[in-house]
């Protein structure tokens, strides 16, 4: 099972994959309506909407105690995902979700090929995170061969109203794993790094960060046998004028259909090389910008536009000498290129019906008007 | 102008008074202004009017609190320095320190004067953490000065000693949502009453045995009745500011009931003093 979202201006992916072991029961049954051609392999690809997903797995305190069993199933022949908590005293919850075919959106990143890489506890992190105020939207990380720093980023002239500058400076030895190639700077969304860690501290695995040079996408990956999380973020692109015409990262050259799964290295180093994985990002810093190979490429690529709700506007603020293509990600959807997964654990025969044991959906932040973790307690 | 202080192991000595004023102060207005001075540390909120007139008096010893303190103000003759800065970011950046090893507080200039607050910490996997914020402030001039100084404790018809601030916080968040205007009456045979008055309802509530400083007792010789109740007119909505900013239980707390005038909440809370003035519904 894999579940994955992207954020609106494509700053953020997540994708969480669950083995068929992380379920009490999980089946998957061929007989299904779509798989009239005959693809070798036949998986449900759809889509739900966060705001309907979200809320049936809202209150975890009380789905732990309350509910026995959840059995998700679906229909496909009415194009709907059930879900159905059993609770105490025989009551039986249902909650039917209407789908959308889709296919799965998918990135490159050959995280294995990231110079430098962190792995540690998330409570680690999460003591470093409790001293960015939420108002600050963005952090750096930066490293060199002896020390870790994360601190809050503005690069705003300071005033007596800015918010408090911080930094921490975490030993080498702290991590459970260190290796930097490179010392870098990396700049990146602070309210995306904090639904990680609520998800990760969920799951009491380490956090293994993955990144390179700013500008170029960094990511963070959990790996523990039952399920593997990889979330892939933009980070800022140190540019000298901000208000330069990004090398867009979707200006990859339009490609033929989805890749499948069990993705080529290749494709990884293509895109990598021809799409500058630049961010724009406009002179009053806001959100990071898309980035790199992060395509769509379906049937019905129209309705995977972003919704372009966001809180902050972003998009609609960019200045006009930008390039065209980053902000109008609908428009640019169709010049991008698919990319696909690079992880294999992800098991082609993706299954339809499956039990679930009484868990939260790990998904990544959308708009800023979603609650962040839907299932999760929030910071 | 220059202040260097260092706490070693603060521990709650220093991260609670401090955190605690700077979270107070935060609930009470977006700036306040801090005063250093070879002896004290002062936290200082005067009567603005967007804070409906109330105003502020912390102080804080410092050799209370700091291992080295050492502090150069503006000039030999005026040996203090006055900054301002958001309450707020204070009190976040203090509450970083509630485990420290080991605080230090410095005033810098990167671009911009700044209150830098070094705090190392043990993290979980008990190793050392240095963790450094940058509180922006802005140093208030010399001839600005005089508008901070200690208000003068006003000469008070009834002085009293309050109850428990928590049952205090409790009825008057209730009371408010009955109406804005409270009146605060207490008189000196240990009496205090807090009223509200609507033309559907009169809410009382009344506390008894809560004694009068010995201060007031002897200004009773100025023939004023015991019974009879000193009373002032409130904005209850203040009140309810200072109430709710009192987290711990002060060691001491008085108030000093200017009739028709003002209040005036004098609090001891271990080390560290606190004055609070809200002035009657004008």
């Amino acid at each position: 099972l894999a579940l994955r979202s992207v954020n609106s201006c494509r700053s953020a992916y997540g994708c969480v994959l669950f083995s068929p072991v992380f379920f009490q029961h999980y089946q998957w049954s061929n007989s299904v309506k779509m798989n009239d051609n005959d693809l070798t392999v036949s998986n449900l690809n759809c889509k739900l909407g966060m705001k309907s997903i979200l809320p049936i797995f809202r209150c975890l305190n009380s789905l732990e105690r309350n509910v026995e069993k959840c059995k998700i199933f679906t229909r496909s022949d009415k194009c709907k995902v059930v879900i159905q908590f059993f609770c105490r005293h025989g009551i039986r919850r249902t909650h039917n979700v209407c789908f959308q075919e889709s296919q799965p959106l998918q990135v490159i990143f050959e995280k294995n090929m990231c110079s430098n890489t962190l792995m540690i506890q998330p409570r680690v992190l999460a003591e470093a995170i409790v001293l960015f105020t939420s108002s600050q939207e963005e952090v750096t990380l930066a490293v060199t061969p002896l020390s870790v720093c994360l601190k809050s980023s503005s690069d705003e002239p300071m005033d007596l109203t800015s918010s408090v500058y911080s930094e921490m400076f975490v030993a080498p030895d702290e991590f459970d794993f260190f290796q930097i190639g490179v010392d870098s700077e990396i700049t990146f969304c602070f309210k995306e790094l904090k639904g990680m860690l609520t998800f990760s501290e969920a799951t009491h695995a380490p956090i293994a960060i993955h990144f390179d040079f700013p500008g170029k996408p960094m990511a963070l990956s959990i790996d523990d046998m039952l399920l593997e999380a990889n979330f892939i973020l933009a980070t800022l692109a140190d540019e000298p004028s901000r208000t330069s015409s990004p090398q867009s990262l979707c200006l990859s050259q339009k490609q033929k259909r989805s890749d499948r799964l069990g993705s080529n290295s290749e494709a990884g180093k293509n895109v990598t090389s021809k799409a500058p994985e630049c961010i724009q990002r406009k002179v009053a810093p806001k959100r990071l910008y898309p980035k790199e190979t992060l395509t769509d490429v379906s049937a019905l690529e129209n309705h995977d536009s972003p919704r372009m709700k966001r809180a902050n506007g972003d998009l609609s603020e960019v200045p006009e000498s930008s390039v065209s293509n980053t902000e109008k990600v609908p428009g640019s959807l169709n010049q991008r290129k698919f990319s696909s997964m690079f992880f294999g654990a992800v098991s082609s025969d993706q299954q339809e019906h499956f039990n679930h044991p009484s868990d939260s959906l790990a998904t990544a932040s959308d708009s800023e008007e979603d609650m962040n973790n839907g299932g999760f307690s929030t910071f | 102008m220059e202040v260097v202080v260092q706490a070693q192991c603060p521990g709650p000595s220093l991260s609670l008074p401090a955190a605690g004023v700077s979270n107070m102060v935060a609930k009470l207005a977006k700036a306040c202004t801090l005063r250093i001075s070879p002896e004290k540390l002062n936290f200082i909120v005067s009567d603005k009017v967007a804070n409906g007139g109330v105003s502020m008096w912390c102080e804080l010893e410092q050799e209370n609190f700091f291992s080295e303190f050492q502090m150069e103000g503006v000039s030999a003759e005026n040996n203090e320095i006055y900054l301002e800065l958001t309450a707020e970011n204070l009190s976040r950046a203090l509450k970083t320190a509630q485990n420290a090893r080991a605080l230090k507080v410095k005033l810098t200039n990167k671009h911009f004067p700044c209150l830098t607050i070094s705090i190392e910490l043990l993290s979980v996997s008990s190793s050392s953490r240095i963790v450094t914020h940058d509180i922006p402030v802005k140093v208030i001039p010399r001839k600005l000065w005089k508008d901070l100084q200690e208000p003068a404790v006003p000469d008070a018809d009834v002085s009293i000693y309050l109850p428990v601030l928590k049952t205090m916080k409790s009825i008057v968040e209730k009371m408010k949502n009955i109406s804005n205007h409270l009146i605060i009456e207490a008189n000196l045979s240990g009496e205090l009453n807090l009223k509200i008055e609507t033309e559907l309802v009169c809410v009382t509530t009344h506390f008894k045995d809560l004694g009068n400083p010995p201060t007031a007792r002897d200004a009773a010789a100025r023939d004023r009745d015991p019974a009879q109740m000193a009373e002032v007119h409130l904005d209850i909505r203040r009140l309810l500011q200072f109430l709710a900013g009192q987290q711990v239980g002060p060691t001491k707390a008085v108030c000093n009931i200017v009739s028709n005038k003002m209040v005036h909440f004098d609090l001891l809370h271990e080390d560290v003093s606190l004055q609070y003035f809200i002035p009657a519904f004008s």
